[in-house]
């Protein structure tokens, strides 16, 4: 065997007990989302911009919904790492998603004060409620339903989290109030945090 | 230098300032294990077994991220140590497989050694592994061209992650997922396509990434022997180690099992390429030149030495004299064959260096460059006088083609030492030939290749691990390449060769081992930096492993001492042959 590098670097593949995230249609920042992404990157020296790569990834969630692998390989070519960093980033975050979510994505907490103080309950209940099991989204493309990591409030919990808004002390008996209220008043219906600054936005 | 001095395990120690507790302990032989510290990649702090006790810090801390200061006192024995850091590789072998009998890394494995000695006697997780065997999916995949990796051996140290990223320069390996879900991958799947792969499997703590070359080919016990030597497929010169495999005397198969990095600071750091690595098949495959050949009519026979030598005087009378005769000399010849040469080729109508030139396929911002040229020594050519053009270009072959061209060349003298293709392009020599413009073709190789096969003449030579030879890297250093194995068949050293040409070629050259050549190479370029102190290069013999390991790195090192604590006698070491003398060729015979 020569290893010489005008060998055929074939690119075998291996298999992963997770799935590849979707491949996707071809991607690329609207102007307006690449207007933004760019005066975040302005923000770092220029041998650093990969720093951005999360409000990168937030922008592509804005503008499709999830992160598919052709909007990781574009994401890392215009802030100079490599796809696979980019890859890091979206699997270790449970923000971000790489298939298609519901209107709205539902995230429990599962940490240790949640855990506790009985989210799993409360998974249990929306997952009876939605009819749909964690990870999956119901039938109407409606709502998505997600387990996460701490939240930050652990003091109320259990926590939940409803696209970017906060919702507090979320008892399993109360679940089927709280859908109603999604459906009826949207983002209104949540307790928000209790932890907001005045004048903060969420 | 400002040094700190520090106290560990009751031992005073003065480090320099700024090195870390863990480098401080490894320096002065303290045992501190340690996964996600190497000393070429730096400080990670994620495995968490090189915890000590630093008197005045409230918890234990890592010695690997813990920098030494003045006064520090250290303890790494103390009973509260010994149980975190047992606890630790409790977790740690919590997923292992532990399956080292079929495992690569068996015996060389820092995970085995340093469970055995820090960890504890028995797990108490009774849960069942994780593993990634299961519907559709394998624990053990491809992971590029030239490894493999084996998801459920990986402690997820990250030392390949930072290899890939710090010193190849792009970041293909990450970790996805996190906590308990975390593996490590790549983008899409697609494995690690990089010319410094084989380095994964070095900086590999474990058996997770291994490569294909030499998997299951041998197990560290069976390599019992090594040498210290020099990589000569590029002009970078790489610091190696050549592996032996103990064989009983029936088996087939090559001896020489692996090519290793050996740190050099100057040289190649603790790294070498898949090229240097991976391409030594040759040296023991079965294209090698046994024996001389010569071509009568249709006929392409072996003969022996003698005849060759005597074909050899007969086609440079043929042609009218040396004077018609050209050398076209591959790089990969060494200075001692080069200052032969010189003196061989003085009547000869002319001589020139060819070498393969290939730019690598490499990051932009890789840490360590591959050169272009793959011949270890066009620096050295120039050293010793020969016109080589400008450093780092491709060969300059106009003056040689235009002699071909013009009908002045009859006997081209080819010296082809390395492997296939590393003289450079051939062909035309190959057309010229065919043209009828080179009535004789004498080629001096190691492999049956295309221009051996057209030769009138061939003569066997020895590959760069089968003669003590030295070599000029890119950067004026010189280097020992030493004696591995014996040449195979009838080949010799090529310098014995180039000696008995000397007799053709009427120049009397009485050198009887290549080692009176380096005294004369130092006494005629004493003033070339370097050249001077040639005849006191240290060639390597084989050693024993045991005595190499020892001798070694020595951030690695104490860790082979457990490997071989309790190893039987080395019972073997007969057949390396006696160094050659002068007259291996019979001479007598050559009119
Ligand atoms: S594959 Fe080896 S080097 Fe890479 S993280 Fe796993 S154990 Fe460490
Ligand atoms: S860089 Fe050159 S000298 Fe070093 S291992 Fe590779 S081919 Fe050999
Ligand atoms: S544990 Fe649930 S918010 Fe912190
Ligand atoms: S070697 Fe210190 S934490 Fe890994």
């Amino acid at each position: 065997m020569s290893f010489h590098p005008a060998m055929d670097y074939g690119r075998g593949r291996h298999q992963s007990a997770r799935a590849l995230p979707e491949e996707g249609e071809p991607f690329v920042y609207t102007a307006e989302n690449r207007a933004t992404l760019d005066g975040i990157l302005a923000h770092y020296p220029p041998d650093r911009r990969k720093s951005a790569v999360i409000a990168a990834l937030y922008l592509v969630q804005r503008q499709q919904g999830h992160v598919t692998r052709q909007a990781m390989r574009h994401v890392a070519e215009v802030i100079g790492c490599t796809p696979e960093e980019v890859e890091e980033v979206v699997s270790f975050y449970t923000m971000f998603y790489t298939r298609p979510v519901g209107r709205r994505v539902i995230q429990v907490c599962r940490t240790l004060s949640c855990a506790l103080m009985g989210a799993e309950r409360v998974t249990e209940a929306l997952t009876e409620t939605l009819g749909v099991r964690p990870g999956e989204t119901d039938a109407a493309g409606e709502f998505t339903l997600v387990e996460v990591e701490c939240l930050g409030a652990c003091d109320r919990a259990p926590v939940i989290g409803v696209d970017d808004h906060w919702h507090e002390c979320q008892r399993p008996e109360d679940v089927r109030a709280l859908i109603d209220g999604l459906r009826t008043k949207g983002a209104a219906a949540l307790t928000g945090c209790h932890l907001r600054v005045a004048g903060d936005t969420e | 230098m400002d040094t700190v001095t520090l106290t560990i395990d009751g031992r005073q120690v003065t480090v320099e300032k700024g090195k870390s507790v863990l480098e401080a302990a490894i320096a002065h032989g303290v045992d501190v294990p340690y996964y996600c510290y190497h000393p070429g990649l730096g400080v990670d702090g994620s495995c968490r077994v090189c915890i000590v006790k630093i008197e005045k810090m409230g918890k234990l801390q890592t010695a690997c991220s813990t920098t030494c200061t003045e006064g520090m006192v250290v303890t790494t024995a103390s009973p509260e140590v010994v149980a975190a850091r047992a606890s630790v590789f409790e977790f740690l072998l919590a997923n292992h497989p532990l399956d080292c009998p079929v495992c690569d890394k068996g015996g060389e494995c820092p995970l085995q050694d340093f469970s055995y000695t820090f960890g504890p006697e028995r797990s108490r997780m009774e849960f069942p592994r994780r593993e990634f065997d299961g519907a559709g999916v394998k624990a053990d995949v491809d992971f590029g061209p030239t490894l493999l990796l084996n998801r459920n051996r990986c402690i997820l140290c990250t030392r390949c992650v930072r290899f890939m990223r710090d010193v190849e320069g792009d970041a293909q390996i990450g970790i996805t997922d996190r906590g308990y879900g975390s593996e490590i991958s790549t983008f899409e799947e697609q494995g690690v396509i990089s010319l410094l792969s084989g380095n994964l499997m070095d900086v590999c703590p474990v058996g997770a990434i291994t490569t294909r070359d030499y998997r299951f080919r041998s197990r560290p016990w069976d390599n019992a022997q090594a040498v210290d030597t020099i990589c000569t497929l590029c002009e970078k010169g790489c610091n190696t180690t050549a592996w032996l495999k103990a064989k009983p005397e029936w088996a087939k198969g090559a001896r020489l099992v692996r090519m290793t990095p050996r740190l050099n600071p100057d040289v190649n750091g603790y790294w070498m390429c898949d090229i240097g690595r991976f391409d030594y098949h040759w040296v023991e495959g079965d294209r090698r030149v046994l024996q001389p050949h010569i071509r009568r009519g249709t006929s392409n026979d072996a003969a022996p030495w003698a005849d060759a030598l005597v074909a050899v005087k007969d086609a440079v009378d043929a042609a009218g004299g040396p004077a018609s005769t050209f050398f076209y000399v591959s790089a990969h010849a060494s200075l001692e064959e080069l200052y032969v040469l010189r003196q061989i080729a003085a009547g000869a109508g002319g001589l020139t260096l060819a070498w393969r030139y290939r730019e690598k396929p490499q990051p932009a911002n890789t840490k360590f460059r591959i050169p272009s040229v793959d011949a270890p020594n066009v620096r050295g050519a120039r050293d010793l006088g020969f016109d080589v053009g400008d450093p780092g270009q491709p060969a300059d072959l106009s003056r040689m083609k235009a002699a071909v061209d013009a009908g002045q060349v009859k006997v081209l003298y080819v010296m082809d030492s390395g492997p296939d293709g590393s003289i450079g392009d051939v062909d035309w020599i190959l057309a010229a030939r065919q043209a009828g413009k080179i009535q004789t073709l004498i080629v001096h190789a190691v492999l049956h290749t295309a221009l051996a096969e057209a030769a009138d003449i061939l003569l066997p030579a020895s590959a760069f691990v089968e003669k003590d030879a030295t070599y000029t890297n890119m950067d004026g250093r010189v280097q020992a390449a030493s004696r591995v194995i014996p040449p195979p068949g009838d080949a010799v050293e090529d310098w014995q060769i180039l000696v008995k040409l000397g007799v053709v070629f009427g120049s009397n050259l009485s050198f009887a081992s290549s080692a009176a050549i380096r005294e004369a190479i130092a006494r005629d370029f004493a003033s070339v930096p370097g050249y001077a102190g040639i005849p006191s290069l240290a060639f390597s013999r084989p050693v024993p492993a045991k005595t190499w390991l020892q001798g070694s790195n020595p951030s690695e090192r104490w860790k082979w001492d457990f490997m071989f604590q309790d190893l039987p006698p080395v019972k073997f070491g007969e057949d390396f042959g006696p160094l050659p003398r002068a007259d291996v060729i019979p001479l007598k015979e050559v009119k």
